[in-house]
């Protein structure tokens, strides 16, 4: 090459280098090295087959297996983003109330996928995004029918059964009635066991959650009680955990022994397994152990 | 009688009191007298038994102030502190009767006889006009007389047949600093109220100083307390002296009897630059 | 000024009056509307009675939950504020709270490794907590002096709040949000113990500390004239100093097992009380018991109330009086 005109050459390569439009990051297709920070997407993308891109998930993950070995980066209240940063990701997963985290992101320039967490139907509309987003649209729509065909088939079992008023509790204290929270008319929660089949006895609360203290549980008289929790439990601890139901002896549910502890990630969960879930429920409801 | 037999006091290695013995008679009428940090509150204190001596003893009618309970000190002796700060609002009433507790059982509660025996007590210290007045509201020359009418009320032995008793056993009131924060007419008048109760009752009387001319007027006899010992101790004209007051305040002073009031007064003339 | 026996005795007819109609107007509010004469239908069995079922399991036994927690926060703050001679003293000044909170926090967050026992864990623990708090913050007190300075002791207890509450923002890093939130609604106090269960085990420590107050209502006058002048007029002012700070760590630490922290009752009541009554404390001390327990059964029936069929926190109410009132004390005392 002439040397007289390298210089000439380099620099003119660095002013149009230099000067070429900024592409916006979203624009990317594949994204090949994914931060989950959200559970329920975790195995969104597994199932979707884009569990090899996974590089890294919440404290909270836990399914499906693979996920024990990736390593952890925080949750909703305390993403690392130091660690996430070190990874080098090309996709992060963030809830949708995460404000201050998007932003230090966006000025980082890594794209994000924002989750909100709504109702039911929200989930297969999730996976058909998320599919689309990491470059796995066919998969996605076949997995989102998959699972709307399955909740549709529980719909029609459910309906010409009897409905009962149900009382769904996701937490309280352990061996205490205190503090009860249960699912208000809205939420992934109540959608699922309207479906399988319940009367949610707090559906007219327009919230997600309920604070049900005695004289609420009393009032709505649920004829079952369903106790969702995501980590097991021993037989003992399991039959001391109902057994403390019996300060409200008087309610329909304890009184007919129609209180179950519903020990199934899936109900609490959802994502790609939420089928499984409200299959779990319904069986519970309607006289199933 | 009430007697501290070389007593000595102190925090950790510094004595506060070292070897100091008084005597008060059951008719007393005694000054301790010293500079700001000669020990004077502390050996008032160790008087009154609220300190114990490291050691020596301190005895009220031979017995040793330890063998004896709390309620029966307080039977016979009373200390005025130099200020009196409430920490709820209480009535001048209330706070005279709270000096009848030595008196009363576990849970019994103050009768008629009490209530009587506070007012008496309010009456000799002039201030029975005050008895339902917030005692947060008293002026300082106020105040110590109410704090005065309570400690005659606690010394007042209880005869429900009988309101106005003097002391049955010598009684002994203590009171540190008590003009220290008053007006000269209050000073005055607390020293003719000390005066009266001395002589119209049985009530022996301590009083730490360092007005020398309240003490001089007042007392029978004067302790001098020099860096927590006693210097010199005995009748006021015997201890008051030029001498003994360029040694205990590095004052030249002069003694002299006031030919109005018949009392030794000092005169300070100026600091003793004598090695 | 009338004799102590009738102030006294009018006085507490009318508190007495007063906590009386509480504890039988307290079950008549709530949340849902029921019927009287259902509940005292007695041809009804239980079973079908929903309305005596709520009067009866979820109504009463908060109720009385409310006056017990009530009548021992208000008197524990009486003598917190006649030990550390300070009228703005509270029941939770020295740290005791802070060890309950801590105490509930780690029988929340960790409890579930301890499920053999099978007990209900928070109440246990956060009265173990206080105790330890307490127990902490009087030998820092009791190190350096004979007997138990007030200074020393309120600097160990405002110490120990500062320290338990580091150690609650540690541990509620380990917590995940369901127990986050737990944590925090437990702070906000919560008397839905819908079981006698929890009032029957507190009692032996109310009737212990009651006794010890009882006791304590005229040492009290005589500290607050200053321990030295206490002491000269007969009060062995270390055993009561002593039996001051343990007596009313221990009903504190019993309401808050029972209640979870309520704040303000604990200087509301006292300041109340001693504004219509004067500050005999042979008065005060009963007055206020009685005082605080209307006061906490009204507040939670406000909060029962107010948002129905919602239920607030009952530590919300006396947070919203009691943040004004705070206020206006300062006010007036400036």
């Amino acid at each position: 090459m002439n040397t007289n005109l390298l210089p000439f050459v380099l620099f003119m390569s660095f002013v149009i280098v230099a000067n070429r439009p900024l592409a916006v990051p979203q624009a990317q297709v594949q994204p090949r090295r994914i931060v989950s920070l959200i559970p329920a997407v975790t195995e969104m993308l597994f199932a979707l087959g884009a569990g090899d891109r996974v590089a890294a998930v919440s404290n909270f993950d836990k399914f499906p297996p693979e996920v024990e070995k990736i390593p952890r980066v925080g949750a909703l209240l305390d993403p690392n983003l130091e660690r996430i940063l070190s990874l080098k990701p090309d996709l992060v997963v963030v809830y949708h109330s995460q404000e201050d985290f998007r932003r230090q992101l966006d000025r980082a320039k890594i794209p994000t996928y924002i989750y909100t967490h709504a109702g039911l139907a929200d989930v297969t509309a999730t996976i058909r995004s998320v599919a689309d987003r990491v470059g796995r649209g066919d998969k996605g729509r076949e997995l989102a029918t998959r699972i709307e065909s399955q909740l549709g088939e529980i719909r029609r079992r459910a309906a010409g059964r009897p409905r009962p008023r149900t009382l769904i509790v996701f937490g309280r204290e352990n061996y205490a009635l205190r503090g009860i929270y249960a699912s208000g008319g809205r939420g992934f929660i109540h959608d699922m066991v309207t479906l399988a089949g319940g009367d949610n006895v707090f559906a007219d609360v327009q919230r997600e959650a309920v604070q049900a203290t005695s004289e609420l549980i009393l009032s709505r008289r649920p004829e079952v009680i369903l106790e969702l929790r995501a980590d097991p439990l021993t037989p003992e601890e399991e039959s001391k955990e109902l057994a403390v139901w019996g300060q409200l002896a008087s309610v329909p549910a304890v009184r007919n022994r129609r209180v179950h502890l519903v020990v199934d990630a899936r109900t609490v969960i959802p994502g790609p397994r939420v089928a499984e879930g409200v299959e779990t429920i319904f069986s519970r409801l309607h006289g199933g152990r | 009688m009430l007697q501290a037999a070389d007593v000595s006091f102190g925090y950790r290695d510094e004595l506060v009191v070292r070897n100091a013995s008084v005597e008060v008679a059951d008719d007393g009428f005694v000054g301790i007298i010293g500079p700001n940090g000669s020990g004077k509150t502390t050996l008032l204190r160790l008087l009154a038994g609220t300190r114990a001596p490291g050691s020596g003893r301190v005895t009220l009618d031979g017995v040793p102030l330890t063998s004896l309970t709390r309620t029966a000190v307080a039977r016979r002796m009373a200390v005025v502190p130099q200020e009196t700060q409430l920490a709820f609002e209480y009535s001048v009433l209330e706070v005279v009767l709270m000096g009848r507790y030595p008196h009363l059982g576990a849970f019994a509660v103050e009768g008629p006889s009490d209530i009587a025996v506070a007012r008496h007590a309010l009456e000799s210290t002039g201030t029975l006009d005050l008895q339902d007045r917030a005692f947060s509201t008293l002026s300082g020359g106020e105040k110590q007389r109410v704090i005065i009418a309570a400690a005659l009320a606690q010394l007042t032995a209880d005869d429900p047949a009988i309101v106005v008793q003097p002391f049955r056993a010598a009684t002994i009131l203590l009171l540190d600093e008590p003009t220290a924060a008053l007006d000269l007419k209050y000073q005055l008048s607390v020293a003719a109220l000390l005066r009266t109760l001395h002589r119209g009752r049985r009530l022996a009387v301590v009083v730490s100083t360092h007005d020398l001319n309240f003490a001089a007027s007042l007392c029978t006899s004067l302790v001098m307390l020099k860096k927590g010992q006693v210097m010199a101790s005995g009748p006021v004209d015997e201890v008051l002296t030029p001498d003994r007051i360029r040694e205990l305040y590095e004052v030249d002073a002069e003694v002299v009897r006031h030919p109005l009031t018949g009392n030794l007064t000092v005169t300070p003339l100026g600091t003793g630059a004598r090695p | 000024m009338r004799p102590i026996q009738r102030r006294l005795g009018s006085t507490l007819a009318l508190f007495g009056g007063l906590a009386a109609a509480a504890i039988v107007l307290g079950p008549l509010a709530g949340s849902t509307s029921i019927s009287l004469g259902n509940v005292v239908d007695r041809s009804m069995p239980f079973e079908q009675n929903v309305d005596a079922q709520i009067f009866f399991v979820a109504r009463l036994p908060r109720t009385l939950a409310g006056a017990m927690v009530g009548a021992m926060l208000a008197s524990a703050g009486v003598v917190f504020q006649g030990l550390l001679r300070n009228p703005l003293a509270t029941p939770f000044t020295l740290g005791v709270s802070a060890g309950a909170a801590l105490g509930a926090m780690l029988a929340i967050t960790f409890g579930a490794s301890l499920a053999w026992l099978g007990l209900p864990l928070a109440p246990l623990a956060s009265f173990a907590g206080s105790m330890c708090a307490v127990a902490v913050v009087y030998l820092l007190a009791g190190a350096r002096h004979r007997g138990l300075s007030t200074n020393v002791l309120l600097l160990a207890g405002v110490t120990m709040n500062a320290f338990f509450s580091a150690l609650i923002l540690f541990v509620q890093y380990f917590a995940d949000f369901a127990e986050t939130f737990r944590i925090l609604r437990w702070l906000m106090g919560d008397l839905d113990i819908s079981s006698y269960q929890p009032l029957v085990t507190a009692l032996p420590l109310v009737i212990v500390s009651f006794a010890i107050f009882a006791w304590l209502a005229r040492p009290l006058n005589l500290l607050s004239l200053g321990t030295d002048a206490a002491e000269t007029r007969g009060l062995d002012v270390t055993r009561a100093q002593r039996a001051a700070f343990f007596s009313a760590s221990l009903a504190t630490g019993a309401a808050v097992s029972v209640g979870g922290p309520v704040g303000f009752i604990g200087i509301i009541v006292p300041h109340l009380v001693r504004l219509l009554v004067g500050s005999d404390h042979r008065i005060v001390l009963p007055a206020s018991a009685l005082f605080g327990a209307a006061f906490l059964i009204a507040c939670d029936a406000v909060a029962r109330t107010i948002m129905a069929p919602l239920e607030l926190p009952v530590g919300v109410i006396t947070a919203l009086i009691g943040g004004p009132f705070f206020l206006w004390l300062l006010v007036r005392r400036a």
